[in-house]
């Protein structure tokens, strides 16, 4: 018994899939709440039209919050835009997150009437599991980058957090079946999805493809229903049951993209359920994984990058860019290597080259110099694929490289080498 | 030792989430009805009444709709000016956000969001608009005014 305890909550494995549902977790609370500090006057503000949950917060916190100010209403605005960022970005993570958390809770408190449904209940159980650990900061974050240690996607973490989202998500879908049959549910005794897809204008059903044939078949509902229903009981079992986990998680996901796809439900389901399915990929598989392609990458003749060793900034922008290379993608040449043992530089460099800006050499011949770098590499490496719109943006190739020279001119004065 | 500790408070916090996660899950339609009282709901976390999406649905439909007046003239007023929150990816309207906003409950805040909202009209009527049986009947469908905001 205690070793199946250990082995489902407090094994360390590493938290890369963790770190990833961070990202999401921020992209999905940012979808919910932006829209609706739009028009903060309309929604926030004094005097506007409210509905208050006195189901979910007690009385005295519902008084207490409808006494704020609009001061502090802008406060929360500016702390939510913050610590969503910093959230997503993974800088502070822990911090973040619970800042991002106190600023839902508040904005509910202040007004339920276009957060509340289902999903945001789901999601703030989510949130706060999140809150817990920092877990999630381990990778994909700027944290990892102001850590110590080199790689960080092979820090191991107790697995609970991770492996209560599990069970979160799978009981969710068991209960939603379980009511839909029992209860008051009547999935089994009538036609719900039929009159669903029936409803009159303006309804709650999309204008999909095949809407108008598949609303004159009130047999194959039905039994899609119930399809619905033995799929949404048992996924918990199939997720947990390694064989058949995989399958599971495409299942889910696919049932995610149709319930967006055909209904006006919030997206928070479709943006946020299938990264939690894809949690239950185990991480110790995705750093095998990992470590196959590193082997890959590290046994080919891989792009050099040439920095200047004796600048504290170029070693500090090295130690980060080796944790955002994953897969091993890069081989990381100091340039005196070269320089001190008279060695010839590769691709025909000198060392007023590579001493003014930083090289990539690809196949030995091709070398790139400079903000250029950047672009090459920036597709090779998951954790700057977020800043390929930024790297690519139009102008940028004049902007960049104006940019990179400024900043290697004076990388000497940025962090001083020890 | 720290490890041990740490565990400790690992297991603790594991229990203890999942007694009210699942406790939250079955209180209010399996819990309640087998002691026969309300039970206590954990406040700030859960929805009131469990993981509940679509589980009862019937024939009979209604929706809201919603009048500005204007020198004995009526025009309907398009809900998604009523509440101009552009929700992402779908349509919160549709979700039938109004007709929790505009119930006789709310009359009085709505129909002040109403003034504000639009101020070029003199009065408002809140009509409710409701199919019995939309399946056997689907043009069969009844009007009443719910209520109106005076001018």
């Amino acid at each position: 018994m205690k070793k199946l305890w250990d082995r489902l909550f407090l094994e360390e494995r590493p938290a890369i899939g963790l770190s990833l549902f961070r990202m999401v977790v921020a992209f999905t609370v940012w979808s919910v709440v932006f829209p609706s500090l739009v028009h903060l006057k309309e929604l926030y503000f004094h005097g506007s039209f409210r509905e208050l949950n006195g189901n979910f917060f007690p009385i005295w916190f519902l008084e207490l919050v409808q006494k704020s100010p609009d001061g502090l209403v802008t406060a929360f605005v500016a702390l939510f835009h913050i610590s969503v960022f910093t959230l997503f970005i993974g800088l502070f993570s822990q911090v973040s997150c619970i800042a991002v958390t106190l600023c839902c809770y508040y904005f509910y408190a202040l007004n339920a009437f276009h957060v509340s449904t289902l999903s945001w209940d789901i999601l703030l159980v989510t949130m706060f599991l999140m809150c817990v650990t920092g877990y999630h900061g381990d990778y994909f974050s700027v944290d990892c980058l102001r850590r110590k240690g080199e790689k960080p996607w092979e820090r191991t973490r107790p697995f609970f957090v991770q492996r209560l989202l599990q069970l979160q998500i799978g009981f969710t879908f068991f209960y939603t079946a379980l009511y839909k049959v029992s209860a008051q549910g009547n999935w089994l005794t009538d036609n719900p999805l039929f009159y669903v897809l029936n409803y009159p204008a303006p309804g709650v059903t999309k204008m999909f493809l095949l809407r108008d044939i598949i609303r004159t078949m009130p047999n194959l509902v039905y039994w899609s229903g119930i399809f619905i229903v033995i799929v949404e009981l048992s996924i918990i079992f199939f997720l947990f049951l390694r064989p058949t986990r995989m399958a599971a998680v495409y299942l889910g996901i696919f049932f995610q993209a149709l319930l967006f796809l055909t209904l006006d439900v919030p997206a928070t389901f479709f943006f946020m359920f299938p990264a939690m399915l894809l949690l239950f990929i185990d991480p110790n598989e995705i750093l095998t994984w990992i470590q196959k392609r590193q082997r890959i990458h590290q046994s080919s003749d891989r792009p050099m990058l040439l920095f200047d060793g004796s600048c504290g900034f170029c070693k500090w922008s090295v130690e980060a860019l080796k944790k955002m290379d994953l897969f091993s993608i890069l081989e990381y040449k100091n340039v005196y290597d070269y320089l001190d043992s008279g060695k010839n530089l590769p691709a025909g460099l000198t060392s007023d080259h590579v001493l003014k800006r930083m090289y990539l050499v690809e196949n030995g011949t091709d070398a790139y110099g400079g903000y250029i770098v950047f672009r090459r590499i920036c597709w090779h490496m998951p954790m700057m694929y977020l800043l390929i719109p930024i790297i690519f943006f139009p102008g940028m190739g004049i902007v960049g490289p104006l940019l990179y020279d400024l900043v290697a001119k004076n990388r000497k004065c940025l962090i001083k080498s020890p | 030792m720290m490890k041990k500790l740490r565990n400790k408070f690992i297991t603790v916090f594991v229990i203890f989430w999942c007694l009210a996660f699942h406790y939250e899950s079955v209180r209010h339609f399996y819990l309640e009805p087998l002691f026969g009282r309300p039970l206590p709901k954990i406040k700030f976390l859960f929805p009131p009444a469990g993981w509940i999406m679509f589980y009862q649905v019937d024939k009979a439909y209604g929706y809201i709709r919603i009048f500005g007046m204007k020198e004995d003239q009526s025009y309907e007023i398009d809900p998604h000016e009523v509440f101009r929150v552009r929700t992402i990816g779908f349509d919160n309207i549709h979700r039938g956000v109004i007709n929790a906003a505009a119930s006789q409950r709310n009359s009085r805040a709505f129909c002040q969001h109403l003034r504000k909202r639009f101020k070029d009209f003199d009065d408002f009527k809140i009509l409710y608009t409701y199919y019995p049986d939309f399946i056997a009947e689907p043009y069969a469908r009844y009007q009443q005014l719910l209520y109106g905001c005076g001018g």
